[in-house]
């Protein structure tokens, strides 16, 4: 009987599935059917071009069809709408002002396919050194790294940083003077060491560059307060499409409840270590995979009134309106939020979930 | 055009009345459809085939078919000219005995003709294996058979699929499966629409009280619709969406064969 296969009555996966139902129904109204199908669907992969590869990947990846979205941008589309302030600034304008976006280091780019388009990338393959010509990520993971704004000579922690993608995204800028890469978890700092031997050629992997360790996060604060130009704090959270569709190792599952209702202070934790940890001056990008409010807004609202009132740091919110406009022929964004942005997932443009949040210590 | 006696009058037998447009004009055929007719069998080009013509024809007619009829299923299904007489009027019979009436026989042939060029074996197969393996009662099979008579041509495997599917996944009784004709929808068409819904979350597979906590469309609102209708009003979703939608399920669907082949293999 194929259909009457024998399931387990509450897989986590499932479980995951009614608690989604109920929160983002509420939270997402009528987006939700569109956002639960592209969730419940194969996602789509950005290939993160690795710039240190010596094989001519970029054009093996032009020539399947797909383009790199960062410096691609659909002029037609930028131009039919009315007001569009892109296209007139010099280049100077566009470096005073604080909210426009990032000046993209050139190295950095993210194969898509077109909207729509559901083919899959091969996988990498070595070039003569053995570094692999690009890695397969979720590209809305990119706009975390997009949204630090690295620039040259800065100093930069990545505080959750296993399995390594954002962390290969902000090597890629070849911007970093030198990059604290952390994750609590041993296992997932070896497998980063080794993604970023796949990618990243010995001279930039030294001592000099970069420090890999196994902390927790929450203790940054103490260890080293205000030291980095940027900090990055991609926190753990509920995974929400791995949580739908796999039910090994799920946040979901039965004996896990406790750890999930404790990441939002876990996540909190995080944010204010991060925070501690930035220089005055320094932003910090807030970031999950998670749809959930609680684990989003509600987690920045905390750590800025914490961060305010407990260790007197006053932060600035910083727009990321102009990613969300540069960027959003690529992805679907949530609308409508006040604080910080959401990529969420469609069919016809499957990345996401994605969240982030910029803040900007002030000197 | 004189196709007509020199070939047809060739292969006389002294049985059976010569094919020739005289007989078929005869039988009450138009002067182009007898030629039309002609023309067909003289293509067959099977000495059997032409002895046997004017006899199968003869059997369409008392049941009662006209002219028109007759040469629109001859169009549509050619084999017809080359089945026997004794087996043509095996099937009939076969098929008045599975319940069809006067009337809806006749539609139903008509509509198509291909039924009469299956075994009466094959099509007891497929009803035993709709009353046995389905549980679907004579009346219900003899409304599928009226409804949807190709499904004495599907394999049975992919029947007992489709049912299934339909039975256990979307939680849908017998009696509503022939109502909205289930079986005029292939399965893809069937679990694509369904699962659509049920990503969407707007579709639930009933408990086993039969208890779902939203109210799920009924079959006919997902099936007897046209596409568009489907996705903007049931689905309440967009054209892209579902056309992608469809590529997805395509090739997650030819995945799953292939590794559950892989599983069987083993
Ligand atoms: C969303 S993942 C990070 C993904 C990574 N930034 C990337 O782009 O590949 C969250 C990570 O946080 C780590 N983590 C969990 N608790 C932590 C803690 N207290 N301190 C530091 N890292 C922690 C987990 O091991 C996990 O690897």
């Amino acid at each position: 009987e194929k259909w009457a296969a024998t399931q387990p009555k509450h897989p986590p996966t499932r479980l995951a599935l009614q608690h989604f139902d109920s929160s983002y129904g509420a939270q997402l109204g009528p987006l939700w059917p569109s956002v639960r199908v592209a969730l419940l669907s194969e996602r789509k992969y950005g290939a993160l071009l690795n710039s240190f590869s010596h094989d001519l990947v970029l054009e093996d990846l032009q020539v399947q069809g797909c383009r790199d979205f960062i410096s691609h941008q659909d002029r037609l589309v930028f131009g039919a709408e009315e007001g569009s302030c892109e296209v007139s600034m010099t280049s100077l304008e566009f470096l005073s002002q604080q909210q426009y976006p990032p000046q993209l280091s050139p190295h950095l780019k993210c194969f898509v396919f077109p909207r729509g388009d559901v083919t899959r990338f091969k996988p990498a393959r070595p070039d003569r050194y053995g570094l692999l010509g690009y890695y397969l990520m979720d590209a809305a993971s990119i706009l975390p790294c997009l949204a630090l704004d690295v620039q040259k000579g800065h100093t930069v922690l990545d505080l959750c940083a296993a399995p390594g993608g954002k962390t290969l995204a902000l090597l890629q800028t070849q911007l970093i003077r030198y990059l604290c890469i952390n994750d609590s978890s041993m296992s997932r700092t070896s497998r980063l060491r080794k993604v970023l031997h796949s990618y990243v050629p010995k001279q930039f992997l030294t001592d000099e560059n970069l420090r890999i360790t196994s902390f927790d996060g929450t203790m940054w604060g103490e260890m080293e307060r205000e030291t980095f130009d940027r900090v990055l704090v991609d926190v753990p959270c509920t995974t929400d499409r791995h949580s739908l569709t796999e039910d090994d190792n799920n946040i979901f599952s039965k004996s896990r409840t406790g750890e999930r209702r404790r990441l939002p202070q876990l996540q909190l934790e995080l944010l204010l270590a991060g925070i501690a940890a930035a220089r005055p001056g320094g932003e910090i990008v807030y970031s999950t995979c998670t749809l959930s409010q609680n684990q989003n807004l509600s987690v920045v609202e905390q750590a800025v009134h914490f961060a305010q009132e407990k260790h007197g740091i006053q932060l600035q919110v910083v727009s990321l309106k102009p990613l969300v406009q540069k960027f959003r022929n690529t992805f679907h964004f949530a609308p409508e939020l006040h604080l910080g942005e959401m990529v969420i997932p469609h069919l016809a443009a499957n990345f996401g979930p994605i969240y982030l949040c910029k803040l900007k210590r002030l000197p | 055009m004189n196709t007509e006696i020199s070939f047809c009058a060739l292969h006389d037998v002294q049985r059976t009345k010569r094919l020739s447009l005289s007989s078929l004009l005869e039988m009450g055929f138009t002067d182009s459809q007898a030629r039309h007719i002609c023309d067909s069998v003289f293509e067959i080009k099977k000495e059997s085939s032409v002895k046997r013509v004017l006899s199968t024809l003869t059997v369409l007619f008392v049941l009662g078919l006209n002219p028109t009829s007759v040469q629109k299923m001859l169009d549509i299904c050619p084999d017809l000219y080359i089945v026997k007489e004794t087996l043509l009027q095996q099937r009939i019979d076969h098929l008045r005995k599975l319940g069809l009436v006067e009337g809806s026989l006749q539609r139903m042939v008509v509509h198509y003709p291909k039924i009469l060029t299956v075994p009466v074996k094959s099509v007891k197969n497929v009803v035993q294996f709709l009353r046995e393996k389905c549980l679907f009662t004579t009346q219900q099979v003899t409304d599928i058979l009226r409804d949807t008579p190709a499904v004495v041509l599907e394999d049975l495997l992919q029947l007992e699929y489709k049912f299934q599917y339909v039975y256990f996944r979307m939680g849908v009784k017998q009696a509503e499966m022939v109502k909205f004709r289930l079986f005029r929808f292939t399965l893809d068409d069937v679990r694509c629409r369904h699962t659509f819904l049920e990503r969407r979350g707007l579709y639930q597979t009933p408990d086993k009280k039969g208890q779902t906590t939203i109210i799920n469309p009924k079959l006919g609102d997902i099936l007897n619709v046209d596409q568009d209708t489907f996705v903007s009003s049931v689905a309440r979703a967009s054209a892209e969406e579902y056309d992608i939608f469809q590529k997805l399920l395509a090739r997650e669907c030819k995945e799953e064969e292939l590794l559950q082949g892989r599983v069987e293999a083993y």
